[in-house]
């Protein structure tokens, strides 16, 4: 609980399925890599998108069944990118620069910072007193906590990190740590990812992909969506979303045991209690931790606020480099750079994950697995609802192709509206509800900044991942289904799902 | 130089309010690099005079017309870089028009030349399609578009430039490829071009066959896995099996 401890040591196989997995991975990414790089050359592909896609599935195999540790997989992705000439050498190596690595490097500082003042200690214990005593509550607490953060920070990574060190020490307390993968640990840290993203499509300003979504709707589609337009069709489908994962995911995906609904310490509850009274009062290292984290989450909250009050925009990297700073400064700080818990090998495979995404959306592989999700759908002369259902779920399930949000909304939303009128549909009736889509993106660690950054801990595998984020996106699936045949329809958003277009 | 400038001032004036709706070039290209293209030119508007219509290919040659109004003349101004050709419309002509023509123009496909001694810039098997297109005539054009075809055993590795580079509100991207009659191919298009206006595209290409390489390393790799690593898979994991694992 005082330490962060993640290592860069690979989860030790358990069962005898999981070792066949990873004694056959390795072969199995390899065929995959040569069937999708002998194929014949798709309209609209070139060569080199076409050996990023076979480099990218050949990584994805490996980081599902781990024939080798995630990072290592990451690094010959990046040289597989080099020499089947997909990616520039410049374009592979400046990933370690990303904003995304960025903010991965100094949540680690900041979340050392807390860990070892214990205030995420002193967080957690007083959480799990308050709301933890039973392993469902402790969930529920999270689910609440990212339901309060969605509409204050919109930058999904900044709330995964300011998370992040209280679900560590969370799981530590039920049992879950890197060593020791619990269902407890894969239910918390699932469950704040998807209340992390998901709940990003509660509102509009939820993030800038939404913003784009809601221009191309009214430059392309010719109406306008207002705020409160947004949240009435997108908070309910959210929180309802988040709710049942929350119930799904401990009863369903990741049972927990009988044993681990408890807390996991030598002395039950009685310990928790007794270790929080320990703690005392807040002291001055607590204090100074407190107004160093206050300040980085001030600036996270008031980012539209930053060019008329700086001139400049302090990004959440650059807040959250700024707290880096005051941490480490030496006499006044919290701690010196050698206590900062930074896992290399995370980052690592962060910037290999990024490496091979960049090239799938510059190749222009993304895109051209985008449009053949919809090339050769005739829709004509179908039932609203068919059409509708099918571009909910090619809107949904794209995101596993792309790790941008922001790339998947500029090609599939103008593509939906120009359906739409084709169709003779008013393109708001599937733009809208695509749009709601776009933040759901919880299928893989790299197809979004949260994922990567709570993938790190080391707390679930790619396979758990994807367990977790293709059942949510099919939820999503069937919730705006559902919401488009009745809701969504009386409030006049959506035709009759039994219409045919004249 | 500057009784030329006045000239072509001149002879762009003259059919000033005739619009080019749209400027199709259908680029053929053979396995020698030399190509034969084809152009659908639609105007709008049509007054009788000359206009000066830039083509995107220098050297351009055998210049053939086959279909254009009666009274149209069309003459080819070759360039090094990139040729002209002035039209001449006679009085009388109907508003809408299309005319057709084809022309060679050599060269379209190849490598850059490197100095001796200088590092190569692009790999052995690689070969550059480089197309620009400057509207330097005085007629806006509607919608500028190019269509390459390669020969059937080549395709492109990669797209290497497409300016300008693609706007929000633009639904398709400045370059896209395509496939016909199993030759690979790529369109470049832009719209709304006035005098100034440039677009470009650069593709790399390269052989359309797969080298066996990949496929022989691929299966030994595999293969050695398969065989080193085959403790992972014992009835009961080693602790040798455990630690193949690197930690």
């Amino acid at each position: 609980m005082d330490r962060m401890s993640l290592s860069s040591k690979t989860r030790a196989a358990q069962s005898t399925s999981e070792r066949w997995m990873r004694y056959l991975g390795f072969p199995g990414g390899i065929l995959l890599f040569l069937l999708i790089l002998y194929l014949p050359a798709g309209a609209g592909l070139s060569a080199s998108a076409q050996a990023g896609a076979a480099c990218f599935a050949l990584a994805l195999v490996w980081w599902v069944t781990e024939p080798f540790p995630t990072y290592l997989t990451s690094l010959v992705l990046m040289f597989l990118l080099l020499i089947t000439r997909t990616s520039e050498p410049k374009a592979i190596m400046d990933v370690l620069g990303m904003e995304v690595i960025w903010l991965n490097l100094l949540a680690f500082i900041l979340s050392s910072m807390l860990v070892k003042v214990r205030l995420a200690k002193r967080m957690a214990l007083w959480l799990i007193l308050k709301f933890g005593r039973k392993a469902s509550w402790a969930l529920m607490a999270f689910v609440i906590i990212q339901m309060v953060l969605a509409p204050l920070i919109p930058a999904t990574a900044a709330r995964a990190v300011m998370t992040l060190p209280l679900m560590i020490v969370v799981a530590a307390i039920y049992g879950a740590s890197e060593e020791n993968n619990n269902n407890f640990g894969r239910n918390l840290f699932l469950l704040n990812l998807v209340g992390i993203s998901v709940l990003s499509s509660m509102t509009m300003t939820g993030s800038s992909a939404n913003l784009i979504a809601v221009g191309l709707i009214q430059t392309m589609g010719g109406e306008r969506v207002y705020y409160m337009d947004w949240v009435r069709v997108g908070a309910p489908i959210a929180i309802m979303a988040t709710m049942m994962m929350w119930w799904l995911g401990q009863k369903l995906v990741f049972p927990i045991a009988a044993q681990d609904r408890l807390p996991q310490l030598e002395g039950g509850l009685g310990l928790v209690e007794q270790q929080y009274a320990e703690l005392g009062p807040l002291r001055r290292e607590e204090k100074k931790a407190l107004a160093i984290f206050g300040l980085v989450l001030f600036l996270w909250m008031t980012d539209a606020l930053h060019m008329g009050w700086f001139g400049v925009e302090i990004s959440a990297p650059f807040a959250a480099l700024l707290g880096a700073v005051l941490v480490l400064f030496p006499r006044y700080g919290v701690m010196q750079w050698a206590e900062a818990e930074i896992p290399w090998h995370l980052l690592i495979f962060s910037a290999g994950a990024y490496a091979g995404g960049l090239a799938l959306d510059d190749t222009g592989a993304a895109e051209w697995g985008v449009r053949m999700l919809f090339g050769g759908m005739d829709l004509k002369g179908v039932p609203f609802g068919v059409s509708y259902t099918v571009i909910i779920a090619v809107m949904m399930y794209s995101h596993l192709l792309t790790t941008s949000k922001t790339v998947r909304t500029l090609i599939l939303l103008p593509i939906i509206i120009t359906m739409a009128k084709a169709l003779g549909w008013p393109p708001i009736a599937f733009a809208l509800p695509a749009a709601l889509c776009i933040d759901w993106v919880v299928g893989l660690p790299i197809s979004g900044k949260p994922n990567v950054i709570l993938f790190s801990t080391n707390q679930y595998s790619v396979a758990d991942n994807f367990k977790y984020g293709v059942l949510t996106c099919t939820l999503g699936v069937i919730l705006l289904v559902v919401s488009g045949a009745t809701w969504f329809h009386w409030l006049g958003l959506t035709p009759s799902f039994w219409a045919v277009a004249p | 130089m500057k009784r030329l400038f006045i000239a072509l001032m001149f002879i762009s004036s003259a059919a000033g309010a005739t619009v080019i709706d749209r400027y199709a070039t259908e680029l053929d290209v053979h396995a020698d690099g030399g190509s034969r293209a084809m152009v659908t030119l639609d105007l709008k508007k049509c007054q009788a005079g000359r206009f000066v219509l830039p083509v995107g290919f220098g050297g351009m040659d055998r210049l053939e017309v086959q279909a254009a109004p009666d009274g149209v003349v069309l003459k080819p101004v070759p360039g090094k870089e990139s040729s002209t050709l002035e039209i001449e419309l006679p009085p009388g002509i109907a508003a809408s028009n299309s005319l057709r023509f084809a022309f060679a123009a050599p060269d379209v496909l190849g490598r850059p030349k490197t100095a001796a001694g200088e590092k190569a810039k692009i790999a052995a098997d690689t070969q550059l399609l480089r197309h620009t297109f400057v509207n330097t005539g005085a007629l806006e054009i509607g919608v500028y578009e190019l269509s390459v075809q390669l020969p059937g055993d080549l395709r492109v590795q990669k797209i290497a430039e497409q300016l300008p580079r693609t706007k929000r509100s633009e639904v398709l991207p400045r370059v896209r490829l395509d496939r016909t009659d199993d030759r690979q191919g790529a369109d470049l298009q832009l719209a709304n071009m006035k005098q100034g206006d440039r677009t470009s595209m650069v593709l790399n290409v390269v052989s359309a066959r797969h080298s066996y390489g990949w496929l022989l390393a691929g299966l030994a790799l595999s293969l050695a896995y398969l065989v080193g690593f085959r403790s992972l898979v014992k009835a009961e994991p080693s602790p040798e099996s455990q630690s193949a694992q690197p930690s």
